[in-house]
């Protein structure tokens, strides 16, 4: 597998998961384990391009994958010894303990690489897997715009040029900013047909104990789907 | 902890995983792994193989065909809520995807897994429920189809042989009259539902519900069918309170467990709620109804 830009190749067990394979066998220690359960986003890594749990994953399952881990931010052509991510990070107090910091930062790359100007709501969706413990997400929710900020500032010469140095520079293939952009899915029926009007002030949930009592407003009906 | 030890193969085709599960002494097949890698982990699933169907490309698809939308075995959940048909003209899905766990959990996840892992507190099913969907299990005397109400049997167990493996799931292409939704009540992200309701409704040109569907989540010991409230629905013009009376119905024919986020009785009545809202939804997106406050 190729791991931030360098090709290595490693022998394990079937049942090795990728973050021990990660951080013993290959000696970065930058992805953490935190919950071992699939909760906690701390082992967050790139897959491809995508975030995923390495601790959800067969090390055996990422052969012939391009792996990202933290250690390969400062590598990135946008980085300028830090990543804007982590110096974000740094100069917005996105850490306390840093404990979650490099799955934060995994998944705040790998948002930024789809959408370079994500909304507050956004930024809160793309971290919603990953639990910090030190409850600093506002920090962690700025530390991100930040680096949004930052990166649409840098001159477009530089997301252009291909990844330094020698090797086969895969590393530059996450910064593909050109995807498309996730429409609102707007589930409007395609042919209106003659249908009835509903009175919405009958519609009610009728929970006596949903959200305060019950319900007059159309909305509670049906209005939230986040 | 470790997993077990176990012998790791990887297939190419389904038919080289057929072969393989034909041969193997109880094997487990590995999709996405979201589920099972934990499971290994823990030593709940202790299989001496592990069939991983991650390498079989003709598999990956997602697309409408031939009348149905078909869902193959390694469509993840991401590719759901990606996906430009899904958001146009599958409701019920375009709610349900972004809803499951989170959103790496969703980028290995696979929706034909989480059917059938046949956990009853997983989304899909309710949905291929709602839908009337069906899956296709394919093993060494070639591909059968299983109506989804004949897939679950109890909680982590289906109606699959041991060789088998469930290669797709297909759901009929909404008409012009359909619309879909699903509603699940749950604390947090990357929590499993409390309760779910999934609900498609089909409107005959008259105005009125020709085919109801509603399927209820973790709220059973399977995903299960709120027939009842179906059979109330069919025939009727959409109403509030014709909508209450399915919640209520759904609410009868639901059999949940109290536990440490409500009692039996909490869950009964968020079945009620969730099925109205979700009833609200589908019948608005059919456009057979307007809301003051829709957009």
């Amino acid at each position: 597998m190729t791991v931030n830009g360098t090709e290595r190749s490693i022998e394990v067990e079937p049942r090795r998961l990728l973050v021990h394979a990660i951080r013993e066998d290959l000696d970065m220690t930058g992805t953490h384990i935190g919950c071992d359960t699939g909760n906690c986003g701390a082992c967050t890594v790139l897959i491809d391009g995508e975030p995923i749990k390495s601790c959800l994953m067969f090390a055996a399952q990422a052969d012939g994958s391009e792996v990202m881990t933290v250690e390969g931010m400062e590598e990135l052509p946008e980085s300028d010894g830090l990543h804007p991510l982590q110096e974000g990070f740094h100069e917005e107090h996105g850490l306390q303990c840093g404990y979650c910091t490099p799955g934060m930062l995994m998944s705040g790359k790998a948002l930024l690489d789809e959408n370079p100007d994500p909304s507050e709501e956004e930024i809160r969706e793309a971290i919603s897997g990953n639990l910090c413990r030190c409850t600093g997400y506002q920090n962690i929710v700025r530390s991100i715009e930040y680096a949004a900020d930052k990166l649409a500032a840098q001159p477009a010469a530089d997301g252009g040029t291909v990844a330094v140095d020698g090797d086969a520079g895969p590393a530059a293939a996450g910064s593909d900013a050109d995807g498309p952009e996730p429409t609102g899915g707007d589930a409007d029926a395609p042919e209106p047909f003659e249908g009835y009007e509903v009175d919405d002030d009958e519609f009610t949930c009728g929970a006596e104990n949903c959200c305060g009592g019950p319900s007059t407003d159309a909305e509670h009906i049906g209005g939230d789907n986040v | 902890m470790k997993a077990a030890h176990f012998e790791h193969h990887e297939p190419t085709s389904v038919s080289k995983a057929v072969s393989l599960l034909e041969s193997l002494d109880e094997p487990t097949i590995l999709s996405g792994g979201q589920s099972l890698v934990p499971m290994l982990r823990f030593r709940l699933a202790r299989p001496d193989t592990v069939v991983d169907i991650n390498g079989i490309d003709e598999l990956d698809y997602l697309h409408e065909e031939d009348g149905y939308l078909k869902i193959g075995a390694l469509a993840r959940h991401a590719d759901i809520e990606d996906s430009a048909v899904i958001n146009e003209r599958y409701g019920s899905f375009a709610d349900t995807a972004p809803l499951v766990a989170d959103p790496q959990i969703r980028n290995r996840g696979t929706i034909v897994g989480s059917v059938a892992q046949a956990d009853p507190k997983g989304d899909w099913g309710s949905v291929l429920i709602a839908h009337d969907g069906d899956v296709v299990a394919t093993g060494p005397d070639g591909e059968r189809t299983i109506p989804i109400d004949e897939l679950f049997l109890l909680p982590y167990d289906t109606s699959l042989d041991e060789d088998e493996l469930i290669t797709e799931a297909s759901v009929p292409v909404p008409t012009d009259r359909e619309g879909s939704a699903y509603h699940k009540l749950k604390r947090k992200t990357g929590d499993y539902a409390m309760a779910g309701v999934a609900a498609r409704l089909i409107f005959d040109a008259d105005g009125r519900i020709e085919d109801a569907g509603l399927g209820m989540t973790a709220v059973d010991i399977t995903n299960a069918r709120a027939s009842d409230a179906e059979d109330h629905l069919e025939g009727e013009r959409p109403s509030p309170e014709l909508f209450a009376e399915a919640g209520e119905l759904a609410a009868e024919q639901s059999n949940p467990e109290s536990d440490e986020h409500g009692d039996a009785s909490y869950k009964e009545r968020m079945v009620e709620v969730l099925a109205q809202r979700a009833l609200g939804d589908a019948a608005e997106r059919a456009g057979a109804i307007k809301r003051r406050n829709s957009p």
